[in-house]
C-alpha cells in the first residue's frame, strides 16, 4: 500500500502548500521589517521586557531585542546619554533627569505608559494579619513617624487591635537602598520620611519574599508580581477606613494605595516616525497580545481608557 | 637516571609532581636571548600590574574628590555604620576561625607524622577553593534558619567543642598504657573525630530538652520575653561562622609553613636539654614563629574585611551600629555590590560608594602589605639560624 517512493512527493507537495500559506499571510507581503532592539531598563520590569521581545521576534523574525538590565536609574542615565533609545522604568522620569534630556536633545522625552505594577505589603503565610493602616506601617518601618503615628510599634502585641501572634519582636525585610521600590515605599507608606535601620535589606524583591516566607515573625515589602504560597499580602485601610486587597481590579484602578505605572521612554524628535522596530514593539506592546503577556509575567494590564492614552 | 630525577621531586610527591630540570650543558645564543626575551616579558608584565594597581587608587581617589566639596556630617552618619559592619564581621570571623586555624597549625607542623601532614595540609588547603558564593548561599539559606530555630544547640556546641577536646586530653592520660599505645597522640586527629561526633550529637539531643526544662521555651523567644534582645536571622553569628570557615585555609596554610619552617637544630636542641615537646611549643617554636603566625592572622583579616558574597548572603544588611552578636550588620563591600549597580553616576550615593571602596582598597593593601614585609623579615631570619 504504501510505497515508499510517494513519500518525498509528499514531503514537497507538504511544503508547497505550507509555502502558499505563508505566502498568504500579510506580514510577508508587507517589508520585512528587520533590526536590532537595544533598551536599558528597569530589573523589575526585566522578564516582562525579554517577554514582549520573545513575541515580537516570533511576529518578525527579522529582529533582535537586546536588553540590559540595571536599574531605572541607570536607564535614566543612559537614555541622557543616549547609550539607549529605549528606557523601560519602573518609576516616572525625575524633574532633573527629564531637565537634562531636554537640555541635550531639545525636546522631551516620550513617554508611555505599558502596565500596573503594585508594591505589597506581606507577612508571614500562617499569619492572622489581613489588613493594615498606613500610620502603622509608618510606625513599624519608619524613625521618622511621618504619617502621624503616635509611637514606633516593634512587637507583635504593640499592634492596634494587639494580635495574637507569639512570636516577639516584626523582624522587617525590604529592598536595598539604590532600588525603585525601596523609594516609592519610602514615598507613598512613610510620607517621604525615613526607614528604620535594623530592616533586612535584600537585592531583590524575590529574596525579599523568601526571607518574610520561612520566618513566622517577619514582615516586609516587595513587588506585586513576586508573590507566592509562601507568604500573604495584607490589605491596605485607607482613609475611609475601607481594607483594600491588592487584586488586578484595584491596582488596574488605583485604588489600592500602593499601585503604580510601569514606563516606557523612548527618545524620539516629535514629527519625526519611529524607525520600522521601534513602532513593531510598541504596537506590540499595546496590542491585546501584549497585555496578555503583562498578565502572564505577573503584573497589572492597563485600563483601557490608559491604553487609549498610550496609543495617540 | 630514574633515581636522579626521583631525587629532585618534590616532598610531597602525590599531591605536587614538581620535576625539577637539570642544569642544561653550554648555554647556547639562541638560549641568551629566549632567557631575555622571558626576562623582559616578565618585567613589563610586573610594570603593568604595578600601573594596574596604583590607576584603580588613582581612579578612586579621584572619584571621591568631588566629595570633599559638600562632605557633611550625613555622609559620615551613613558610612560609620558601614565600617562598624565591616570591623564587627571582621572580629566575628576571627574570633572563630584564628583558634581553630592555630590549634591545626600547631597540632599538624610539630604534632603530627609526615605521611599524615603530606595528606592533611593539601586538603585543607582545598577548602580555600571553595567560592565564597557558595559558603554565603549555604550560610544564609540553610545554617541562618537552622540556627534562629536551634539557637541553644548552637550556643552549646560552640562552647563544647573545645571543652570536649581538653577533656578527651584528660581521659587519655589517666588510660591504661595498652590503650594510650593504640591511640598515638601523632595521629590524635583521626581517633578525635569519632570522639567529638558522638558528643556533638549528645549536645545536639540534651539541648532542647534542657532549653525547654530550664527557660520553658527556645532560648531566642527566652532572650527577646526577659532582655528584650532581638533576633534576626541572618546575623553577625552566621556571618562569622560562614566567614571564619572561609578564611580557616589561608590562617592555618601561613601559620603552618611558618611553624613547619623552623629550623630543625632549634627545636631538637630544646628538647635535647629536657624540655618536652609541649614546653618547646610554648618557649622555641610560637615566639620564633611569632611573627609568621601575625602575619597568617593578618591576611585572614585582610581576607575578612575585602570578602564580599559571604557577607551579603549571610547578614541581614541593615547599616546598624549594635554590638549585639544576634543582630545584623552591613558592609562596605555589601553595600557596594548592593547599591552601585543602582546608584546614578555623579550622585551622592555614588561618590561615597566610591570612598568606601577607596577606604577598602587601602585596608587591605595596608594589611596585606605589612603581612607579606613580616613574612619576608622571618624568612631571613629563619635562613640566619641555619634552617630552610
Amino acid at each position: 500500500m504504501k510505497s515508499p517512493r510517494s513519500r518525498p512527493a509528499r514531503i514537497v507537495a507538504a511544503l508547497l502548500m505550507g509555502g502558499l500559506l505563508w505566502l498568504a499571510t500579510p506580514a510577508v507581503w508587507a517589508a520585512p521589517i528587520t533590526g536590532t532592539l537595544g533598551a536599558t531598563g528597569s530589573d523589575t520590569m526585566a522578564s516582562l521586557v525579554l517577554r514582549w521581545g520573545e513575541a515580537l521576534a516570533a511576529r518578525h523574525p527579522g529582529i533582535t531585542m537586546q536588553l540590559q538590565a540595571g536599574g531605572s536609574s541607570i536607564a535614566a542615565a543612559a537614555l541622557v546619554a543616549g547609550t539607549t533609545r529605549l528606557a523601560p522604568m519602573s518609576r516616572p522620569l525625575s524633574r532633573a533627569e527629564r531637565e537634562r534630556f531636554e537640555h541635550r536633545y531639545g525636546y522631551p522625552p516620550r513617554e508611555l505608559r505599558v502596565a500596573r505594577d503594585a508594591l505589597v505589603v506581606v507577612v508571614h503565610r500562617h499569619n492572622p494579619l489581613r489588613a493594615i493602616t498606613r500610620q502603622t506601617l509608618d510606625a513599624l518601618f519608619s524613625s521618622t513617624l511621618a504619617c502621624g503615628g503616635e509611637a514606633p510599634i516593634r512587637r507583635w502585641d504593640d499592634l492596634p487591635p494587639p494580635l495574637d501572634w507569639p512570636f516577639g519582636h516584626v523582624a522587617l525585610h525590604g529592598r536595598n537602598q539604590a532600588s525603585g521600590t525601596f523609594d516609592l515605599f519610602r514615598q507613598r507608606a512613610l510620607c517621604g520620611g525615613r526607614f528604620r535601620a535594623d530592616i533586612s535589606e535584600y537585592p531583590g524583591s524575590s529574596a525579599v519574599i523568601a526571607a518574610v516566607g520561612s520566618a513566622p515573625n517577619a514582615m516586609g515589602y516587595s513587588g506585586y508580581h513576586h508573590l507566592t504560597p509562601m507568604v500573604r499580602a495584607l490589605a491596605l485601610i485607607n482613609a475611609e477606613g475601607e481594607a483594600i486587597d491588592p487584586t488586578p481590579e484595584t491596582i488596574q484602578s488605583g485604588e489600592y494605595p500602593l499601585a503604580r505605572n510601569l514606563y516606557l521612554y523612548v527618545n524620539a524628535a516629535p514629527g519625526t516616525p519611529l524607525p520600522p522596530a521601534e513602532r513593531a514593539f510598541i504596537e506590540l506592546i499595546l496590542s491585546d497580545e501584549g497585555q496578555q503577556i503583562v498578565r502572564a509575567a505577573g503584573f497589572v494590564p492597563l485600563a483601557d481608557e490608559a491604553l487609549e492614552v498610550s496609543q495617540n | 637516571m630514574a633515581d636522579a630525577s626521583l631525587a629532585y621531586r618534590y616532598p610531597l610527591a602525590p599531591f605536587y609532581d614538581v620535576v625539577m630540570t637539570p642544569p642544561s650543558p653550554a648555554p647556547s645564543s639562541l638560549r641568551t636571548l629566549k632567557d631575555r626575551i622571558a626576562t623582559g616579558l616578565i618585567t613589563a608584565a610586573g610594570i603593568g600590574v604595578l600601573l594596574a594597581i596604583l590607576a584603580i587608587g588613582v581612579f578612586l581617589v579621584w572619584e571621591t574628590l568631588p566629595l570633599l566639596t559638600h562632605f557633611d556630617t550625613l555622609s559620615l552618619e551613613k558610612l560609620s555604620p558601614l565600617a562598624w559592619g565591616t570591623l564587627k564581621a571582621a572580629i566575628a570571623a576571627l574570633v572563630l576561625a584564628v583558634p581553630v586555624a592555630l590549634g591545626a597549625a600547631i597540632f599538624s607542623a610539630l604534632f603530627m607524622t609526615d605521611r599524615l601532614r603530606a595528606r592533611i595540609k593539601p586538603s585543607l588547603e582545598l577548602m580555600e577553593a571553595v567560592p565564597g558564593v557558595v559558603i554565603g548561599f549555604v550560610a544564609g539559606l540553610v545554617l541562618a534558619p537552622w540556627v534562629e530555630r536551634h539557637l541553644a544547640s548552637t550556643l552549646a556546641l560552640l562552647l563544647w567543642l573545645p571543652l570536649s577536646a581538653g577533656l578527651a586530653g584528660i581521659l587519655w592520660h589517666l588510660a591504661p598504657k595498652a590503650l594510650r599505645r593504640a591511640l598515638s597522640l601523632e595521629s590524635a586527629g583521626l581517633w578525635l573525630l569519632p570522639w567529638i561526633a558522638a558528643t556533638a550529637a549528645l549536645v545536639l539531643w540534651a539541648a532542647p530538652i534542657l532549653e525547654q526544662q530550664w527557660l520553658g521555651s527556645d532560648l531566642a523567644t527566652f532572650l527577646d520575653r526577659r532582655f528584650g534582645i532581638d533576633y534576626t536571622t541572618r546575623n553577625t553569628l552566621i556571618v562569622g561562622l560562614a566567614m571564619g570557615f572561609a578564611i580557616i585555609p589561608s590562617v592555618y596554610s601561613l601559620a603552618e609553613d611558618a611553624l613547619y619552617d623552623i629550623p630543625k637544630p632549634l627545636m631538637e636542641g630544646a628538647q635535647a636539654l629536657g624540655a618536652s615537646r609541649w614546653q618547646a611549643l610554648w618557649k622555641v617554636a610560637l615566639p620564633m614563629a611569632g611573627p609568621g603566625i601575625f602575619s597568617a592572622v593578618m591576611i585572614g583579616a585582610g581576607r575578612a574585611v575585602g570578602e564580599t558574597m559571604i557577607v551579603l548572603m549571610a547578614s541581614s544588611n541593615a547599616a546598624l551600629m549594635s554590638a549585639s552578636p544576634f543582630e545584623g550588620l552591613r558592609s562596605f563591600s555589601a553595600a557596594i555590590a548592593i547599591e552601585l549597580p543602582e546608584a546614578p553616576p555623579d550622585s551622592q550615593t555614588y561618590h561615597l560608594l566610591i570612598l568606601a571602596a577607596l577606604v577598602l582598597f587601602l585596608f587591605t593593601f595596608l594589611v596585606n602589605t605589612l603581612a607579606e614585609v613580616v613574612r619576608q623579615r622571618l624568612r631571613r631570619r629563619y635562613q640566619r639560624l641555619g634552617g630552610a
